[in-house]
């Protein structure tokens, strides 16, 4: 509990939006309500692994308000994919961070060349830094190839004047469902 | 006057004149300072520091050790390694790869050690096209200029210039007061580049050795996109980013963010270990180089005192509160290292010649030793170059042989002070300020009046105005300093009458001299230890309850003493007693102050010992209150004054630029008196305020006090 509320402010802190969930339903119906309140003429959604059960069941909404489901081949995507849903393996309260096992291409490009990426992560799997996850870091780099990120906040620069802008190169926004633990 | 000097010069006249640079460095060192207080609010950063020292010290210790682990580790994952052992060697293998695998276009994300070896140039000349991603870098790029800041390449560019470069770029008509919008401009035509682009170039913020996995920092995310579009990845990394593990990273990650811009971690942290997923071709994985350089770093890693470099994180923090980067900006203060770690990373990896031009930039305030992430002593490192590179070249300035001959003995030194006074008689006026001045301080010296040498100094004064005390409270002994000795020995009898009057005994040890300060300054190692002896032996720390000083700088550089002699026991003991007025004051003495000083309005200024040195100014903020004066600070009051020593006189416009900016600072508060604790402080900002025509008055902090009792 203490975890979620320190690490709600800290990635609000970074313009993150925090946002609790029951249901892995809910967030497709959070991804849904997206594209309805950005008004993205193009509808493509980004969603290299999910909960199949739960995709499976908003097949037919996602049909009738013309959002694509992008399962792969996502680099030819190049211009842009307007959303991005993926899962986060840990977030870290002290800085309000995402940690994503990003070793499939697709995931990757999913956190990266979509303009609102959406993840959704287990409240149970919030720690308090990063040396609570040590081990697991640890595990996650001794493998033959991985790709590990630390995400915090969207992509940000303040190259010119030092003035803040985001979304230079990757997303314009960060949302994090947290799952809350049953 | 030599050419790289005349050159130096010039170019430091060149960003003086730069208005903007001027404003936006203020506006950078203003917002920093708050930032990285905030980011550290609630995390300990001398453990942190400490944390830093220890995995880059580890990394050291077993360098050639943990070289072999990641070479291997790396190599059994399928990534290629490479050797280069200077800038033009590394330079080569990345061509050589770009050329073997047919190669035509490349993305690089930000990388100092690329720009160490002007790699750009290198792949330019052979036919490549080479397109920088991080937007700063992206912008210097199309400029052709180097970066002016480690983490801020960008910062000497105004929006103005940068939307006129975007409008090129685009045809398009660009609005520059839309910061976003040409933000935008970069996501969009970069974005192409990344997908086109046969080979991704980045750097490396950690290599670790128990995994082979490169750990990158960045905040835009385009080392995220070179690293996953191309089909290769070319990493081009120092030998120094070697580390243990991801438990030294992780460690070294907690401070540099909070240190370089003040974040608490930056929007981007990537860990890359062998070869990653690749899609667009059939063997569906990427190929991974890494090219280790060396340049310099070995030579670094073996030497007794520069091995501290190594504990550098590259956080750029020592150039964010740098007064002279603050004043000149990265292209003047610095080759392409910017800051004081860049006055010492030119020597070793861009030769004696760039680094002679830049060594004599530091004004020796501390700050940057202060904030390190690496806890790295860089003004003394700066000046053991300094000292190499008089080595190398096979002469001294006569200026230093001379001062150091003359100082080496107090008896010569104080009665050549004793007899500037005679000099001066013709030229000095009522004020006591030195109107006229000799021809070594005309010309570029005239931004300040210099201060008249006292008709008697102090030490002659003493046996008439030590203080007649019975039963004292406590015994204290008095350590002066030259410049209150000699030039304003009214703020040593403002001092000790407060004393008298608390009923404390008070001892001046005639045989004190110079701290030893000035000496140091010039690399004088030999005469620093012999004044740091005189002064020991002057005093018997056992006979005191404490040492006061009213100078910060003395206090710095006296609780130095246990490094410095062979007297060790007697230096601590010494050390351990040295206080400032300030602190003494407010902590110990907690003078009655009968007389409130309400109708009288103050500002501080802290002096760049007190804070970074002595950690003592908080006292003197309590003392000023204490008075009941309208204290108003000054939004700047902590920043140099330019002073510095024999700084001002070797950079006088430097110099002359942070202290009328210090000194609009203090005008607008609207404060009649600048209370400070320094006798060097109120030298250079009493020549500023009286050059500036204003009536405000520079006192000592004790002066002040005594006014109130």
């Amino acid at each position: 509990m203490k975890n979620y509320e320190k690490f709600k402010e800290k990635a609000e802190a970074v313009s993150g939006v925090v946002k609790k969930i029951q249901s892995h339903e809910e967030a497709l119906s959070y991804v849904e309500n997206l594209f309805l309140e950005y008004g993205f003429k193009e509808k493509k959604l980004a969603v290299p692994e999910f909960d199949e059960k739960a995709l499976l069941s908003f097949k037919e909404i996602f049909n009738e308000k013309d959002i694509q489901i992008l399962k792969n081949g996502l680099r030819n995507y190049e211009n842009g994919i307007e959303v991005g849903l993926t899962f986060a393996d840990f977030a870290l309260a002290d800085t309000g961070s995402l940690v994503i096992n990003s070793k499939r291409e697709d995931i990757r490009f999913a956190t990266m060349i979509t303009n609102i990426h959406v993840a959704v992560v287990n409240e149970s799997r919030i720690k308090e830094n990063t040396d609570d996850i040590e081990n697991e870091l640890t595990k996650m780099l001794s493998e033959d190839a991985g790709y590990v990120a630390f995400i915090t906040g969207a992509s940000r620069t303040a190259d010119i004047e030092r003035v803040l802008a985001l979304g230079v190169h990757g997303p314009l926004e960060l949302h994090i469902l947290v799952m809350e633990d049953k | 006057m030599n050419d790289l000097k005349k050159d130096l010069k010039k170019e430091i006249k060149e960003s003086l004149g730069n208005e903007f640079l001027r404003k936006s460095m203020d506006k950078f060192a203003l917002a920093y300072r708050g930032s990285h207080e905030k980011a550290y609010a609630d995390i300990n950063k001398d453990k942190l520091v400490l944390n830093v020292i220890h995995s880059k010290n580890s990394a050291l210790e077993q360098m050639e050790t943990l070289r072999s682990q990641f070479v291997e580790k790396a190599e059994k994952k399928g990534v290629k390694v490479h050797f280069a052992k200077n800038a033009l060697e590394a330079n080569e293998l990345i061509a050589k790869i770009a050329e073997d695998t047919g190669s035509t276009k490349i993305v690089k994300s930000k990388s100092m050690t690329s720009e160490e070896t002007l790699l750009n140039h290198h792949l330019v000349d052979k036919g490549i096209k080479v397109t920088e991603t991080d937007l700063g870098e992206w912008i210097i790029q199309m400029r052709n200029e180097g970066p002016s800041h480690m983490v801020m390449p960008a910062i000497h560019l105004s929006r103005y210039q940068v939307s006129d470069l975007f409008e090129d770029v685009t045809r398009r008509k660009q609005n520059p007061d839309d910061i976003d919008a040409l933000v935008k401009v970069a996501r969009k035509e970069l974005r192409k580049e990344f997908a086109g682009a046969d080979i991704g170039i980045t750097g490396a913020n950690f290599l670790l050795a128990d995994t082979g996995t490169i750990g990158l920092v960045t905040n835009e995310g385009n080392a995220r996109l070179a690293t996953t579009f191309p089909k290769t990845h070319i990493v081009l990394a120092g030998i120094d980013k070697i580390v243990p593990g991801i438990k030294d990273a992780l460690n070294i990650i907690k401070v540099l963010p909070r240190n370089a811009t003040g974040q608490t971690l930056t929007s981007y942290v990537t860990w890359i270990t062998g070869q990653n997923e690749y899609l667009d071709d059939d063997t569906g994985k990427k190929d991974v180089h890494i090219v280790l350089l060396d340049n310099g770093r070995s030579e670094i890693a073996s030497d007794p005192v520069f091995s501290e470099i190594f504990q550098c994180v590259r956080c750029g923090a020592c150039a964010n509160v740098c007064p002279v980067y603050r004043m000149v900006g990265g292209h003047t203060m610095g080759h392409i290292y910017i800051g004081a770690i860049g006055l010492i990373l030119t020597y070793f990896f861009h030769g004696k010649n760039e680094a002679e031009k830049l060594i004599g930039n530091c004004i020796s305030c501390g700050a940057c030793k202060n904030i390190c992430a690496g806890g790295i002593d860089l003004p003394n490192l700066i000046k053991s170059i300094a000292h190499r590179i008089e080595n190398e070249n096979g002469k001294s300035p006569f200026s230093g042989k001379l001062l150091s001959a003359v100082m080496g003995n107090r008896k010569l030194f104080h009665t050549l002070l004793k007899f500037g006074k005679f000099a001066q008689a013709p030229v000095k006026d009522s004020g006591g300020y030195l109107r006229h001045l000799p021809m070594m301080f005309s010309g570029e010296h005239n931004f300040r009046t210099i201060p008249a040498i006292a008709d008697k100094p102090f030490r002659e004064m003493w046996n008439e105005i030590k203080p007649k005390v019975n039963n004292p409270k406590m015994k204290i002994a008095l350590f002066a300093g030259c410049a209150q000795d000699f030039i304003y020995p009214e703020q040593l009898k403002a001092f000790v009458e407060i004393l008298e009057k608390e009923n404390i005994e008070v001892d001046f040890p005639v045989e004190q001299t110079c701290c030893g300060l000035p000496l140091k300054a010039m690399d004088r190692p030999g005469t620093v230890k012999d004044i740091a002896d005189q002064n020991l032996e002057a005093f018997d720390p056992s006979k005191y309850d404490h040492i006061v000083t009213l100078c910060a700088s003395c206090a710095s550089h006296l609780s130095e003493y246990p490094k410095i002699t062979g007297s060790v026991t007697k230096a601590v003991e010494f050390a351990d007693k040295i206080i400032t007025s300030g602190k003494f004051l407010s902590e110990i003495v907690k003078p009655e102050l009968s007389k409130k000083l309400s109708n009288k309005k103050v500002t501080f200024h802290c002096p760049c010992h007190l804070n970074n040195c002595v950690k003592s100014d908080e006292q003197a903020r309590d003392m000023i209150r204490k008075t009941g004066a309208d204290f108003i600070r000054a939004e700047d009051e902590m920043s140099c004054c330019g002073f510095g020593g024999s700084y001002s006189i070797k950079y006088p416009e430097i110099s002359a630029g942070i202290l009328n900016r210090k000194i609009n600072d203090f005008l607008k508060t609207g404060a009649e008196e600048i209370i400070t604790e320094c006798p060097g402080c109120i030298l250079q900002l009493r020549g500023g305020a009286d050059k500036s025509g204003s009536e405000i008055v520079v006192k000592h902090l004790a002066e002040l006090i005594r006014e109130a009792q």
